[in-house]
């Protein structure tokens, strides 16, 4: 059983399993995914997370909006969340982790940047 | 001889006149004194040599010190030796780890590179052709452009009917306004529908609607029938990739058909429709369109 459980909410399917295809890579992990926030949100009632990987750029709800609702949320508050998002400006970044982000990745990824982020981000 | 003489008592030193006993005292004493002088200068004598003795007893505990000391040193150095040579063969032995580890570690990120390069390949050709969606097809290939590849105002075209001009179909980060279809021969895009020859600067830069950066041609074997125009990237894209070159390879020879697929399937009920014909139609091949496998 793995030891640590990640949410990827990331609405384009080739990069969730881009970023599902890294992320088996790190054996303790177990992966739910979820299309936009509101699958997002949907996905957190349900089950507890230890880490939020999330795109900014969705529909119904982005994932700045997520950051917000995770980081009033009692459950997950205190999870580390990792942006991945083709926006690149530093005003973004700034915004991004002003709501609460720990880390911020710019698009196009490389898998094991992502890992090395989320094996600091676990502790493992 | 006088019998009263031989007969008189012996005379005594007492009975010796005052000046013989006073001589024999002073003999007496003088032999005394010089006893006493001659017994404390041998005295004084025996002194200096256990003196002696007892130098060369320490002289010589010195040197029986330092001849082992001197064994003890020629040891040591020997010791010394023998460790400076293990040393230097650490040292070698180290110094030969340590290219291998960085050989290693370099293979390591090279290999680690190659499988990230392998899966975004494998699921771009995988996610390109798992819908029978245009929709999905095309949200696929702008995908591939825009996530994967870093592009940021591009557009889509589709060669019509005719075959004389090309209509946009898809476009991000781009005024819609300002994409005009494309004559087929004209200007950079026109040239690049007839030709076939895509546009891929070793450098990224910016370019405009009507000048775009890059250029890829869609490609059903050797027939054209649509280009990609890249105007601008991603802010944070500022070199190519190298799994960009195949990625690019994958659109031009690959979205194309994909598209013609999810076309035919939309206009047919159901996936066994779909397959109507099939076996007719086995042994046909359009003239004008050769596998691409063929080509080379």
């Amino acid at each position: 059983m793995a030891d640590y459980s990640c949410l990827v909410v990331e609405d384009s399917p080739m990069m969730r399993q881009l970023l599902v295809f890294a992320l088996a890579r790190i054996k303790q992990l177990r992966v739910t995914e979820a299309e936009d926030g509101v699958d997002g949100l949907r996905k957190l009632a349900d089950d507890r997370f230890d880490l939020i990987i999330t795109d900014i750029n969705m529909p119904i709800m982005d994932g700045l909006k997520l950051v917000q609702r995770i980081r009033v949320d009692d459950i997950h508050k205190d999870v580390p969340i990792i942006i991945i998002t083709t926006e690149g400006s530093s005003e973004d970044r700034a915004r991004a982790m002003a709501l609460g982000a720990n880390a911020y990745i710019t698009k196009p990824i490389q898998a094991p940047q992502v890992i090395a982020q989320v094996k600091e981000l676990l502790s493992i | 001889m006088n019998e009263d003489a031989d007969n008189a008592p012996p005379h005594r030193a007492s009975d010796a006149p005052m000046d013989l006993r006073s001589e024999r005292e002073s003999f007496l004493r003088s032999f005394i004194k010089r006893g006493a002088e001659i017994t404390e200068e041998l005295l004084g004598e025996n002194d200096k040599l256990r003196g002696e003795v007892e130098l060369l007893e320490s002289e010589n505990t010195r040197l029986r010190t330092q001849l082992a000391s001197d064994d003890a040193m020629r040891d040591f150095i020997k010791r010394i030796d023998a460790l400076e040579s293990e040393k230097r063969r650490l040292l070698a032995a180290t110094h030969e780890l340590r290219v291998v580890s960085d050989s290693d570690a370099s293979r390591y990120e090279e290999i680690e590179s190659e499988l990230n390069d392998l899966a975004n390949l494998y699921i771009a050709a995988y996610q390109l052709h798992a819908s029978f969606s245009i929709r999905r097809v095309l949200r696929h290939v702008q995908d591939m452009l825009g996530q994967l590849m870093g592009a940021y105002g591009f557009a889509i075209y589709i060669v019509e009917g005719d075959g004389k001009r090309a209509e946009v179909i898809a476009h991000e980060h781009l005024d819609l306004s300002t994409l005009e279809p494309i004559i087929v021969g004209d200007g950079i895009l026109g040239t690049a529908l007839l030709s076939g020859v895509a546009k891929i600067p070793d450098d990224i830069a910016s370019g405009t609607v009507a000048e775009p950066f890059a250029i890829l041609p869609l490609l059903v074997g050797d027939r054209v029938v649509g280009v990609i125009s890249i105007v601008t990237m991603l802010e944070q894209k500022s070199h190519w990739a190298t799994v960009d070159a195949e990625l690019f390879k994958l659109i031009g020879e690959h979205a194309g058909s994909a598209l013609i697929a999810a076309n035919l399937y939309s206009s047919v009920d159901g996936p066994v429709a779909a397959l109507y014909g099939v076996r007719e139609n086995l042994n046909k091949r359009p003239p004008s369109v050769a596998p691409i496998a063929e080509r080379d």
